[in-house]
């Protein structure tokens, strides 16, 4: 099994804006190993979103290449890129984007209710998950009576359920105050250095930099560090 | 990988609730479009039905046999032998059949003089016309011998007659000469239509045969009881008289024809004219539904969805939703229609309606082929509907739908 989890190379993407090109990846090559813990950094429309949607295939380059677990995401149709996404990254969003309709179990149970899991295994899975975010006694609230932090800690648990090869965060604390920051990014770090989850988060918040194991810094679409 | 249907029910079920108000005013129209469609459907049916059997119980059948050039020369020398133990093959099929003599004719009442079709029947045989159901002032004719009258209640009036009194018939007797003689009336009858009450006159068939000199009949009704026979008996017809005219009632009504074919393309027309009026209403809930959560479905799709799998949650959630309001506009329809006198009366609307073929009551039929096609429409009309919107959805990356 390779250590490479991710491989970006010779990345380009230009969005037209109002038909003014604005490059919002400019070449870039990056490296991501097995249980590694990377933080995309830099001001806005530096392009750390752009990097991190490309790399999990939720938008494209136009030129270059993006792999993730040896998989080049080239070619791939939109219903390929969707089953790679479900099978191998799990995803964190700024708004959490949990389902309101579902209660916290149904959510980290939707992805492997989608990966085809029996109900029984599923359940069992999404309230050990539950558990091991710390949230095992509002399994069945709703996303609507639940903080932000105890759903960033829903969503995690929702992205790393199935247990997926790559876990992506982007801005994981933006909507976060500072103390449940801290518990978010323990979380993040026991993942990495007790699981061997590999992540990468976009972020420009100094404490989830500090939380990384190796911090990229973008600036205008390039890697600069 | 197959569709995760569970959980599509799932999702959409729950999304169903959770914008209660707004599928409930969509369910409600959604159910009062085909409540509509239904009632006006029986009641679209029930004149349908009505007609066709006003012309087939008009002394015509299903079938109808006679001597070419009859129609257009309707006398007793188009008359042609019957034998006396003849009966249609297949009589399971057959609800009855009638041989007659129609010849026209001049009546005379002391007061008034009139033209007429003067009948001879046998009156155990007119069960299959509209003397079996009409009201009967006296008595019938009591055999195909009784040499007596039994007259429309409308042609009593104008000739300023009743029951019991004496009338003279002139007509042409198969020697060519005039023939004429005098009749007493023995009852008379009342139909729906009065244009039938002025245009029939019957008398017993045996005596009208002796009457005009030639033992002979003019025409053949037959009814049929089961409707996929009407092929194969019109064929054993045809066959048998071979050298007479079979003529089916669609032949011999064709405008009444056209209108019961007319009806069922009405209906159709009716059907999509409410229906595209509500497809309009249910796109625009469904797009306003579909772009208040286009960022959850972006996300569905950013997680791993397939994009055929959140169009078919769309389509699975509108499918749905028009399923119920069918059900409940088919149980609203069913209960009303329930509810609803057998017979409408529609003289107050329709006055005169008669004069043309069209009953004064019409009796309401609910067909169970209109149920099924009023629900595989409505459901068709709902998935094609939610298409457009489903279709929009994925069309935005999930990276712009999570942005919104």
């Amino acid at each position: 099994m390779s250590d490479e989890v991710v491989r970006v190379s010779g990345a380009t993407r230009v969005y037209n804006e109002d038909t003014i090109p604005v490059q919002a990846l400019a070449g870039v090559d990056l490296r991501v190993n097995r249980g590694d813990f990377v933080s995309l950094a830099g001001p806005s429309g530096s392009g750390k979103s752009t990097l991190l949607n490309v790399i999990g295939g939720l938008d494209r380059v136009d030129s270059g290449e993006v792999t993730v677990d040896q998989v080049s995401l080239t070619g791939l149709s939109e219903s390929e890129l969707s089953d790679l996404r479900l099978a191998k990254i799990g995803f964190v969003f700024q708004a959490y984007n949990l389902l309101s309709v579902l209660t916290a179990e149904e959510n980290v149970a939707f992805i492997l209710q989608l990966q085809g899991v029996s109900k029984s295994v599923r359940a069992e899975r999404a309230r050990e998950t539950l558990a091991a975010v710390g949230l095992a006694d509002l399994r069945d609230r709703l996303p609507g009576d639940m903080s932000g932090g105890q759903q960033q800690r829903v969503a995690i648990a929702r992205a790393i359920a199935a247990d997926p090869v790559l876990l992506l965060a982007d801005e994981p604390s933006a909507n976060l105050d500072s103390q449940t920051t801290t518990g978010l990014l323990e979380l993040l770090r026991h993942l990495n250095e007790d699981e061997g989850m590999t992540i990468v988060t976009a972020t420009h918040d100094p404490m989830v930099m500090a939380y990384a194991k190796r911090q990229v810094h973008l600036r205008d679409g390039a890697i600069v560090v | 990988m197959a569709l995760p249907i569970a959980l599509i029910a799932q999702l959409s079920l729950r999304n169903i609730v959770r914008h209660r108000r707004r599928n409930l005013m969509l369910l409600v129209a959604i159910a009062v479009a085909v409540f509509t469609v239904l009632i006006i459907n029986t009641l679209i049916r029930g004149m349908q039905a009505d007609m066709q059997e006003l012309v087939v119980s008009n002394l015509n059948g299903h079938f109808k046999v006679h001597a070419p050039g009859y129609r257009d020369d309707p006398s007793i020398e188009r008359g042609f032998k019957l034998a006396v133990d003849w009966a249609p093959a297949n009589p399971s099929a057959i609800e009855g059949w009638a041989a007659r003599v129609r010849i026209p004719a001049v009546i005379l009442s002391e007061r008034e003089t009139r033209g007429v079709q003067f009948v001879g029947i046998d009156p155990a045989q007119e069960s299959i016309s509209f003397l079996g159901t009409a009201e009967i002032d006296g008595s019938l004719l009591s055999s195909a011998d009784d040499r007596r009258l039994l007259i429309g209640k409308e042609m009593a009036a104008q000739l300023e007659t009743r029951v019991g009194r004496r009338l003279v018939i002139m007509t042409q007797g198969a020697d060519g000469l005039n023939r004429e003689a005098g009749f007493r009336i023995v009852g008379t009858y009342d139909t729906d239509g009065t244009t039938i009450e002025k245009q029939f006159v019957f008398t017993g068939r045996n005596a009208l045969q002796k009457m005009v000199g030639a033992h002979v009949v003019t025409e053949v009704s037959v009814r049929v009881d089961d409707d996929g026979a009407h092929r194969t008996i019109g064929e054993g017809l045809a066959a048998f008289f071979a050298d007479l005219e079979v003529k089916t009632w669609q032949q011999l009504e064709p405008l009444t024809a056209s209108y019961v074919l007319f009806a069922d393309s009405a209906i159709f027309i009716y059907y999509f004219i409410v229906m595209t009026a509500l497809i309009f209403g249910l796109v625009n809930t469904l797009v306003t539904s579909v772009m208040e959560r286009v960022r959850e479905l972006g996300m569905l799709r950013a997680v791993g969805m397939r994009p055929g799998t959140v169009v078919a949650q769309v389509v699975f959630e509108s499918t749905f939703i028009m399923m119920i309001g069918v059900a409940l506009g088919l149980a609203a329809g069913w209960l009303v229609f329930q509810a609803l006198p057998t017979d409408i009366d529609m003289t107050s609307w329709v006055e005169g309606a008669d004069k043309f073929g069209i009953p004064n009551i019409v009796r309401l039929r609910l067909q169970i082929g209109d149920i099924v096609l009023v629900t595989f429409l409505s459901i068709l009309f709902g998935v094609l509907a939610s298409l457009y919107p489903a279709r929009k959805a994925v069309s935005i990356s999930p990276v712009e739908a999570m942005r919104r």
